[in-house]
């Protein structure tokens, strides 16, 4: 943790953020709003997007934003009236390459590597195992925490309901590539024909061979081939997994998560901010997002005596209440989220819902300023 | 393009309807619709979601269903289906060895295993689910309507893919026997529609844009699109202009701009829709009083229910 500079989010005192939550609520938005933030206030900082809207990317003046880092260009703050005294960097992550990526550091040679690169089940391995996709994206924080010099490094992260696909997932990774246990389960595919089905017990023997007639036994060898195109890798593996997996509890990162004020996504949330507070990772934000303002205006009797003085159609001021009490309605829904989110000890930070997308960095600068007003008042 | 109030109708002919979208649009809350719909029309119906956590039986305000199914109120059954268990399932229907099944499913490598080969888990997914749509009781179906809420869009084409790619890949037997069927039911028209649920927003309207054409590209039959969540329209343009620029209409008025911000926002993705898809699309309304929860469901499916006309 370091100090803040002036005007940086109350929360970005960790250098790495990794920003979760479900899907739909505008979590990759705000990661590159925060990252700006820390770069108007002085920071170099990286914001790593997995699918960023089309929109975001241009507003970061990065229509072809890639898997390599790119600065967002000083021209696109001069035309939102920002002056950064910091740099904005962004990325794509390409979860795909990152894999590749991995693959290539810890395969001894370059033919085990492409003996890997053509298996079938890795290139299924991403959407096979759950988790693996969170894996790699922390996998990709924890490379680039120590081969960049950021100051801040901003992690959107895949749609995650559940925050055990995203805590568990180092370890289901290593569990997985455990070589071990690939020989364990798979001597009999490997023995196949030939004796060595002990290892099951001989129902287990037949058990293995029903499975083989579902799904072929060519399936089988194929993943017996994987894990064992995997050997001698496991180590390296292993060790990376353990420092991924201590990053994320170092007090170098912290954890931003994301919400609506619905009840599926707090209720999800809810969930999550348990689990990471179990896992003792340090949640420095819960974010509600796109909150109805409050109504303050007159409605009902007030409203027609006021419009009748005024001389306004009875008929439009009957919709104008109308649409107020509606507006108000939810405005109460919201309320009734966020209250909840209270009840179980979490101040929630509450960023208003925006009549337009954002599409350039006025607006990304702007979606976060009351939680630039907090940090100040601070 | 039929009317959609045509193409609601006979959709509930149909014996397996799947839903899908964008995260977020309101799946959970168009099946449950649906399902509640169909029920009060008589037909016997099987709500299946994947791996949910059981949100379907929490909006039709049942107590949770779990990996069985579960009748929630007359007609109506539901079911999370997790990959886990369709999968123990599978294997000990297809086994016959229960105690051994259920030992080396337990066991935990076995899961990692299992989790590993590709597809696996969306093929007991899918299979459970179209089991239940051809499941018999004595002479007729055991069910007359399965509904889907199936995972967002990504997921939902790996699942609904399943019978063509992994029937393309394995050998002549059980499996590919099962793919095979599979394949047949979820692409006839007659029996089965894939259908798209939206929201009158930019990236929702943009996923169903890729998804429909996607389905299109792999030949999956597609029923309607429904679009959810469309805000009122309540004042004309300029209409607002001849309020007072004093208390209370100043305050009245910023209020009552944001909601036509969004409305008009919902207007033009509304258009953008009907102008990109070649699907009847059906208007589901924002529920501003009850947006949630089994009210707003009941609502839902009244309103759904009014679209179909006097036809029973």
């Amino acid at each position: 943790m370091r100090p803040l500079l002036p005007g940086e989010l109350p929360f970005a005192s960790r250098r790495l953020q990794v920003c979760v939550g479900a899907g739909g609520v505008g979590k990759t938005t705000l990661a590159a709003a925060i990252a700006l933030r820390a770069a108007v206030a002085g920071r170099k900082a990286l914001v790593c997007t997995i699918d960023p809207a089309r929109r975001l990317a241009d507003s970061l003046g990065l229509p072809e934003l890639g898997h390599d880092r790119r600065r967002v260009p000083v021209e696109r703050f001069a035309a939102a009236g920002l002056e950064p005294r910091g740099e904005l960097w962004a990325m794509m992550l390409d979860l795909k390459r990152s894999w590749d990526e991995l693959i290539a550091r810890h395969a001894p040679s370059v033919e085990q590597r492409d003996r890997i690169y053509a298996n079938r089940f890795y290139r299924q391995l991403s959407s096979a195992l759950a988790g693996s996709q969170e894996y790699i994206a922390v996998e990709k924080l924890y490379e680039l925490s120590q081969t960049t010099d950021y100051d801040l490094i901003v992690l959107d992260t895949p749609p995650t309901a559940h925050a055990l696909d995203f805590l568990d997932a180092p370890n289901r990774v290593v569990d997985f590539l455990d070589n071990d246990a690939a020989r364990w389960l798979l001597t009999p595919a490997l023995a196949a024909g030939k004796i060595g089905l002990g290892l099951f017990g001989r129902g287990g023997g037949r058990l293995f061979r029903g499975i083989s007639e579902l799904t072929g036994a060519e399936t089988l060898r194929e993943l017996a081939d994987f894990m064992l195109s995997l050997s001698g890798m496991y180590e390296g593996f292993k060790e990376r997994a353990g420092k991924v997996k201590k990053l994320l509890a170092s007090p170098e990162a912290g954890f931003v998560l994301v919400t609506t004020p619905k009840p599926l996504t707090v209720g999800e949330a809810l969930q999550f901010h348990g689990a990471l507070e179990k896992s003792g990772l340090a949640v420095g934000a819960v974010i509600a997002n796109r909150v109805h303002a409050d109504i303050r205006a007159a409605g009902g009797d007030e409203l027609a005596r006021a419009g009748r003085s005024d001389g306004l159609p009875e008929d439009l001021v009957r919709r104008i209440d109308r649409a107020l009490s509606d507006a108000r309605a939810l405005r109460h829904g919201d309320e009734e989220q966020l209250a909840r989110l209270r009840r179980a000890g979490i101040e929630p930070f509450a960023l208003m819902r925006r009549d337009r997308d954002v599409h350039d960095l006025g607006a990304l600068w702007s979606l976060t300023e009351p939680l630039a007003a907090k940090g100040d008042a601070a | 393009m039929p009317e959609p109030i045509e193409a609601l109708d006979r959709l509930l002919d149909r014996r397996v309807l799947v839903l899908t979208g964008k995260g977020g649009v309101g799946k959970s809350s168009v099946t449950a619709a649906l399902a509640a719909l169909a029920a009060r029309r008589g037909k016997r119906v099987l709500a299946c979601e994947v791996n949910a956590n059981d949100r379907l039986p929490a909006l039709l305000g049942a107590p949770p269903a779990g990996p069985s199914l579960a009748e929630l109120r007359p007609n109506l059954w539901s079911v999370d289906v997790r990959p886990h268990e369709a999968m123990l399932e599978y294997a000990q229907m297809k086994l016959h060895l229960p105690a051994i099944v259920r030992a080396v499913f337990e066991n935990r490598l076995m899961r990692y295993f299992l989790r590993a080969i590709p597809s696996l888990a969306e093929v007991v997914i899918l299979g459970k689910i179209l089991f239940h749509a051809r499941e018999r009781e004595g002479e007729r179906p055991r069910f007359d309507l399965v509904l889907v809420d199936a995972p967002a869009t990504g997921h939902a084409l790996a699942l609904l893919r399943v019978p063509e790619v992994v029937g393309a890949a394995v050998p002549p037997g059980a499996l590919a026997d099962d793919m095979r069927w599979m394949r047949a039911l979820l692409e006839d028209p007659a029996q089965t529609a894939i259908n798209l649920v939206s929201l009158p927003e930019e990236m929702p309207v943009n996923e169903t844009f890729q998804l429909e054409r996607a389905l299109r590209d792999v030949g999956l039959p597609l029923g309607v699109c429904f679009l959810n969540g469309v805000w009122p329209h309540r004042f004309a343009p300029g209409e607002l202009d001849q309020l007072p620029p004093r208390p209370p209409w100043t305050e009245v008025r910023a209020a009552v701009s944001h909601l036509e911000a969004r409305a008009d926002l919902a207007l033009s993705e509304a258009g953008r829709l009907r102008r990109g898809t070649d699907l009847p699309v059906i208007e589901l309304p924002y529920l501003f009083d009850a947006p949630f929860g089994p009210p707003a469901i009941e609502r839902l499916s009244l309103l759904l229910e009014g679209k179909l006309g006097v036809a029973a």
